[in-house]
């Protein structure tokens, strides 16, 4: 059984992905690494009928306004049903996701998830499920802070390996927090109040020369 | 009232102030540079829809026609959607409960979102329904109606 692990990120600088990271360490511990493909720099049609011939699709992606980024459903479009009676020797072909997204909260991710599952019947896939990791834009900045979430992809790679399944526990760990807590909200109000949610921002506004841009209204 | 129509090719009968017709236009893939939030606040690197910012955000109304495909929008206007993030804050927000966009400008327009296309899951109208929602939800839009496109005058 045959695994193609797509990259779904649209970045244009790939060193800057982390859809790139999450695939590097989902393959890392494993015994025969899948091979990764990356969306961005491949014909849609022509990936399409290439991963056509895996058993198993995993698709990581950044979310984009709740759902995939507008790349990632362009080659969706691509996809063809599989035939409806197995059609591998081991099954039916299986499609599975992990997102990664920049807001804390994993219920973001709730309005494309059961579009995911619902794909996977139109396309006569097994569905191997969605895992949703949140609070990640910043991991290609700062691997370091990141490095038990990145753990857990690897092991969540290395228990796919084993098990063709994502492991449950490992996607309740990553999906943390679903929804933030009233504890987590009066704190981040607070942070919020002093300021200190934006300082990263600002930072990097003042850098690039653009901090007193930063509320402009070009369009108007 | 000023409106603008989004379309995927099809001639719907309304007048508008300004139409984006997306099986025209040729519109670039959101490359997530954040350009627009740190670089040039407000302006994306690529300049295919600056016409198009100036009408959605001095718009009363916008008017969506949206092509079903795979039982989503389609590719080109999921890449619309992804390029309107410079018309938000890079900040987030909590108010209600959850993490939100900050709106950049003081309104957006109300919208009006007609789809045509079939679902194979019987489920799969209300996900996507519940997911035009959420998107102009998010985007600040305070009045949103989503019908199929037969229910455009009732």
């Amino acid at each position: 059984m045959n695994t193609i692990i797509l990259n779904g990120s649209p970045k244009g600088n790939p060193k800057q992905s982390n859809s790139r990271i999450f695939a590097e360490h989902f393959v890392k511990e494993m015994r025969n690494p899948c091979e990764i493909k990356r969306i961005a720099e491949n014909d849609s049609k022509e990936l399409a009928r290439y991963a056509a011939g895996f058993d198993t699709i995993i698709i990581i992606l950044p979310l984009y306004i709740h759902a995939m980024p507008g790349l990632v459903m362009k080659f969706i479009e691509k996809l063809e049903p599989a035939p409806p009676t197995p059609a591998t020797p081991s099954g039916p072909k299986t499609i599975g996701f992990i997102i990664q997204a920049g807001f804390m909260e994993t219920a973001q991710h709730k309005y494309v998830e059961p579009y995911f599952r619902r794909l996977a019947e139109q396309l006569n896939y097994t569905y191997l499920g969605t895992v949703s990791k949140g609070e990640a834009a910043g991991i290609y900045m700062y691997p370091k802070m990141f490095k038990k979430v990145l753990k857990l992809i690897s092991e969540l790679g290395v228990a796919y390996e084993k098990t063709r399944a994502f492991d449950k526990e490992i996607v309740k760990k990553l999906s943390k927090p679903y929804q933030l807590s009233s504890f987590q909200l009066r704190l981040l109000k607070v942070v919020d109040i002093v300021g200190l949610s934006n300082i990263g921002w600002h930072k990097v506004l003042k850098q690039n020369g653009a901090f007193e841009q930063r509320l402009d209204r070009p369009f108007i | 009232m000023k409106t603008v129509i989004i379309t995927e090719g099809e001639n719907i009968p309304a007048s508008a102030d300004y139409t984006l017709d997306l099986a025209k236009a040729e519109v670039q893939d959101c490359i997530g540079c954040w350009s627009c939030w740190w670089k040039t606040p407000g302006r994306c690197a690529f300049k295919d829809l600056d016409e198009f910012y100036h009408h959605y955000v001095t718009a009363d109304r916008a008017i969506i026609v949206s092509q079903v495909t795979k039982g989503f929008v389609s590719g080109k206007l999921k890449t619309l959607f992804d390029r309107m993030i410079p018309l938000y804050l890079p900040y987030t927000e909590y108010s209600t409960g959850e993490s939100m966009h900050v709106p950049r400008y003081g309104r957006y327009p109300d919208i009006e979102f007609y789809y045509q296309g079939t679902f194979v899951p019987p489920d799969g109208r209300q996900i996507f329904v519940d997911y035009i929602q959420r998107v102009f939800y998010q985007f600040h839009s305070k009045n949103i109606v989503v019908k199929p496109i037969g229910e455009r005058n009732s």
